[in-house]
C-alpha cells in the first residue's frame, strides 16, 4: 500500500521479534500440559490421543471445556476442544446454533474463561492470567469484529477507531495519526467526524474492522461480520477481510453462510462443542505471512 | 497515567454534556445542599466577625476573666453556656478577685459584671393624676462598677454615669429600650424604680449602639446598669459572671493574663475554675452559642447534601445501565476493570464538583441578599471554600464508587449481548 502503511508495519516487526523470544517458555508449559492430560487419559480411555504442541502455532487449545450449570442442568458449550491455528490462516467456523462457536471465539478472545483446558497464545499460557493482563492482551494482540458492529453510538468514527489505543497508552496525536492511516485504507477518511448512526451498515462494519486492526493485533476474531449486512455490503466487507488476510493477518471467523467459505484457507464445522469436520484448502507453507515473519525466514536461510 | 486521566475526564465530560438536563438536575441537588451549608457558615462567620470587630473597636488592651470548669473541652463550655449553668450557678468570681486584679500595676481599670434578671417596678401617672404601679418582668440587670462604661466602650445619651456617691437612692443607668418599656418615656433621667425593696434613681441613659452583639453577652438596649458595691450590701448571693480588665499597655497581654491567673489561683487557694481571656479568645464563647446553633443547622443542611448525593448515585446507576453495551465494547477492546471504574468515578466526581461550585455561587448570592436586610455581611473564608470543595468531592466519591464498581464488574460477554 502506501509508504505510510509500510512504516506502520515496520513497527510491528520489532513487536513480533520480541514475541518470538518468549516462545521458549513453551517447552516447559508443554511438558506440564502433557502431564495433565496424561492423568486425564486414565479416566477417559476412549478419548483420542492429544496432538503434539507445535511451538510455531499462533493459537494452541488443548482440552478446552466450557461448562454451564450445575448438577442435572450441566451443559457443555465446548467439550474437550483441541485446535491449532497457524499464523496466516483464515479460518471459517460453521455449525448449527448452540454448537459453541461464539463461546469458542470468546475463549480465544480472552473474554471468557474455559472451565478446563489450556490455551497458548503465541507459545505463552494465557488461560490463568489476571483479568488485567488479559485486558492488556486484548488491547495489544486481539481484534474483535462483531455481527452488530458494536460501535459506541455517542462518539464519532475517529474516536471509535482509536478506542483500543486509549487503553494501550498512546497519546492523542499518535492515536489520531494511526487512525488516519487505517481509515484512509478503508476509504473512510472523509467520514472521520461522522457519528456511527450516520453511516450505512457496510460502512459501520468497515469502521469496526478498522478498529480491530488499529493496534496491529495477531488474531482478528470475527463473529458473523456479514450477518447484518445486505449481500453487496457483505461482499465489500469480505473483500476487505481478504485483503487483510493476504497481508499476513490471522483471521478466525464464525459464519452461517456457506458461500463465504471460498475466502477461507480452512473450514471447521462444529457440532455440540467439538470439531465435526476440519478441511484445509491451502497448504500450510502457502499461507500468507506477516512481513516480520518473512524477514526472519530470509535471515535464517541467508 | 496522566494521559488516561485526561481521557477519562474527556469521556466523563462528553457523557455529562450529552445528558444536559439530567446532569443539571443532579448538580442542582448537590448545589442546594452546598448552598445551605455555605449560607450558614457565612452567617456564622459574619457574626463572629462582628464580635471580634467590636473587641477591636473597644481596644486591644482588653482582658476578660470568666468562670469555667477548669481544663474541660470547648464543647463543655458551650454546653454550660447553653444550659446557663455558667452564668447562674458555677461562677465563683468574687469582689475580692476584682480588688486583687485592681491592685496589679499593669491594670488600668477593672469592671465586674453580675448579670441577672429581675422584676422592676415603677410608679406611673395616669392622665387623671392617679398613680399606679407598673412592673417589667425579667428585665436584664447588670451590676458593675464605675469603670464599666470606659471598658465596655459605651457612651451615654444623656445624664451621667453612677459614681460612688452615698445617697439613699441607688443610681442606675438604663438602656433606651428598657426605659421605654419601664417608664414609657425616652427621657428616664431622675425617674425612680424599685427592685426587692431597694429604690433606684436613673442618672443616665445609654446611647444606642450599632453592634447588636458584644463580648459581654449583654443587650445594653434592654438593660439597666447598677453599681455592684451597693448591691452587695443587700444581696450577698450575687455572682460575678465576668470581670472586664483594661491593661495599661497593649503589649504583653499574655504575660498579664498569666499574672492575673496566678494571683486569682492564689486567692482561691489553688482552684483554677476560671479562665483569663484576651484578644480573639474573648469573642469565642460569645459566639459559642451561634456556633452550636449553626452547627446544628449545618448538620440539617448536610442531610440535604446526602439526598443530593443519593441523586448522583441514582443517575450514575441509570448511566451505567444505559451504557452496559459500551462497557462491554470497551472491555472487549482492552479496557481493564479499573479503567471502567475510573471513567464512571470521574463522571460522578465532575457532577458533584460542578454541583459544589454552583452551590458556592448560589450560597453567596443568598448570603448577599440576606446582608441587604441584616447587618451580617457575607463572610468569605478559605476554610469555607475548602470545606465546600472537600464535601462535594467526597460526596462524589462516596456516592459514585458503588455505581462505578458495578460498571467495572460487568461481564463483558453479557454486556455485549445487552440490548436496550
Amino acid at each position: 500500500m502506501s509508504a505510510k502503511f509500510f512504516k506502520h508495519r515496520k513497527k510491528t516487526v520489532k513487536k513480533h521479534e520480541k514475541r518470538a523470544k518468549s516462545s521458549t517458555k513453551l517447552d516447559t508449559a508443554n511438558a506440564k500440559v502433557q502431564g495433565k492430560l496424561g492423568k486425564k487419559k486414565t479416566t477417559n480411555v476412549e478419548k483420542t490421543a492429544t496432538p503434539e504442541i507445535d511451538d510455531d502455532n499462533l493459537i494452541v487449545l488443548r482440552g478446552i471445556t466450557k461448562r454451564y450449570g450445575y448438577g442435572d442442568t450441566v451443559s457443555y458449550a465446548l467439550k474437550d476442544f483441541n485446535l491449532d491455528v497457524k499464523r496466516g490462516e483464515f479460518i471459517m467456523i460453521m455449525g448449527p446454533s448452540g454448537c459453541g462457536k461464539t463461546t469458542l471465539l470468546n475463549v480465544i478472545g480472552l473474554l471468557d474463561r474455559a472451565s478446563f483446558g489450556s490455551y497458548f497464545l503465541n507459545g505463552e499460557p494465557v488461560d490463568r492470567l489476571s483479568s488485567r493482563k488479559k485486558a492488556k492482551l486484548r488491547a495489544d494482540r486481539i481484534g474483535f469484529i462483531f455481527q452488530d458492529f458494536n460501535l459506541i453510538p455517542t462518539v464519532n468514527v475517529l474516536d471509535n477507531v482509536t478506542l483500543p489505543l486509549v487503553y494501550t497508552g498512546y497519546g492523542k496525536t499518535r492515536r489520531e495519526k494511526t487512525a488516519d492511516e487505517i481509515l484512509e485504507r478503508f476509504h473512510l477518511r472523509n467520514k472521520e467526524y461522522y457519528m456511527p448512526s450516520q453511516l450505512s451498515g457496510g460502512q459501520k462494519q468497515r469502521v469496526a474492522i478498522a478498529r480491530s486492526l488499529i493496534s496491529d493485533p495477531e488474531i482478528i476474531l470475527a463473529d458473523e461480520p456479514t450477518g447484518n449486512l445486505d449481500s453487496r455490503s457483505a461482499h465489500i466487507v469480505m473483500e476487505e477481510l481478504k485483503t487483510i488476510h493476504s497481508e499476513g493477518n490471522t483471521i478466525i471467523m464464525v459464519t452461517h453462510n456457506p458461500a463465504l467459505t471460498v475466502y477461507a484457507t480452512r473450514v471447521i464445522n462444529m457440532l455440540d462443542g467439538h470439531i465435526d469436520t476440519d478441511v484445509k484448502t491451502v497448504r500450510d507453507q502457502d499461507l500468507p505471512q506477516p512481513i516480520s515473519v518473512k524477514f526472519n525466514k530470509k535471515e535464517k536461510t541467508a | 497515567m496522566s494521559l488516561l486521566l485526561k481521557t477519562h475526564y474527556r469521556l466523563a465530560y462528553d457523557s455529562i454534556s450529552q445528558n444536559r438536563t439530567r446532569s443539571f438536575l443532579t448538580c442542582l441537588g448537590i448545589s442546594i445542599g452546598v448552598a445551605a451549608i455555605i449560607l450558614i457558615l457565612s452567617l456564622m462567620g459574619s457574626i463572629n466577625r462582628l464580635i471580634s470587630n467590636q473587641v477591636k473597636n473597644v481596644g486591644t488592651d482588653l482582658l476578660v476573666v470568666r468562670p469555667s470548669t477548669a481544663k474541660t473541652s470547648e464543647l463543655d463550655n458551650i454546653v454550660e453556656e447553653l444550659t446557663a449553668t455558667n452564668q447562674y450557678m458555677r461562677s465563683n468570681l468574687t469582689l475580692k478577685d476584682v480588688d486583687t486584679i485592681q491592685k496589679l500595676d499593669e491594670v488600668a481599670a477593672v469592671a465586674p459584671i453580675a448579670r441577672f434578671a429581675a422584676n422592676l417596678t415603677t410608679e406611673r401617672q395616669n392622665d387623671d393624676g392617679t398613680s399606679y404601679s407598673h412592673t417589667v418582668e425579667s428585665a436584664s440587670v447588670v451590676a458593675t462598677s464605675t469603670n464599666f462604661l470606659q471598658i465596655q466602650g459605651l457612651t451615654l445619651h444623656s445624664g451621667t454615669f453612677f459614681s460612688e456617691s452615698h445617697t439613699d437612692l441607688i443610681p442606675a443607668v438604663i438602656g433606651k429600650g428598657l426605659s421605654l418599656s419601664l417608664f414609657g418615656s425616652s427621657t428616664p433621667v431622675s425617674k425612680v424604680f424599685s427592685y426587692l425593696g431597694q429604690r433606684f434613681i436613673v442618672v443616665g441613659m445609654l446611647a444606642e449602639t450599632e453592634d447588636p452583639i458584644n463580648f459581654s453577652s449583654v443587650d445594653f438596649e434592654n438593660s439597666v446598669l447598677i453599681p455592684i458595691d451597693r448591691l452587695v450590701e443587700t444581696d450577698n448571693t450575687l455572682q460575678i459572671q465576668q470581670i472586664n480588665i483594661r491593661a495599661k499597655t497593649t503589649g504583653n497581654l499574655e504575660e498579664l493574663s498569666n499574672k492575673i491567673s496566678n494571683e486569682l489561683t492564689r486567692n482561691k487557694s489553688g482552684d483554677t475554675n476560671f479562665s483569663v481571656l484576651y484578644g480573639e479568645q474573648i469573642t469565642h464563647p460569645a459566639g459559642g452559642l451561634f456556633q452550636v446553633v449553626s452547627s446544628m443547622l449545618a448538620l440539617v443542611a448536610g442531610v440535604s447534601l446526602i439526598v443530593g448525593g443519593i441523586g448522583v448515585m441514582n443517575i450514575m446507576l441509570v448511566s451505567v445501565a444505559e451504557r452496559t453495551r459500551e462497557i462491554g465494547i470497551r472491555k472487549a477492546v482492552g479496557a481493564t476493570s479499573s479503567h471502567i471504574l475510573c471513567q464512571f468515578l470521574f463522571e460522578s466526581l465532575i457532577l458533584s464538583s460542578l454541583g459544589g461550585l454552583f452551590g458556592l455561587i448560589l450560597g453567596y448570592i443568598i448570603a448577599f441578599l440576606v446582608s441587604i436586610v441584616t447587618p451580617f455581611a457575607p463572610y468569605i473564608d478559605i476554610n469555607i471554600l475548602g470545606i465546600t470543595l472537600l464535601t462535594s468531592v467526597s460526596i462524589g466519591l462516596i456516592f459514585g464508587i458503588y455505581p462505578a464498581a458495578k460498571a467495572a464488574h460487568k461481564n463483558p460477554i453479557e454486556s455485549l449481548r445487552y440490548y436496550r
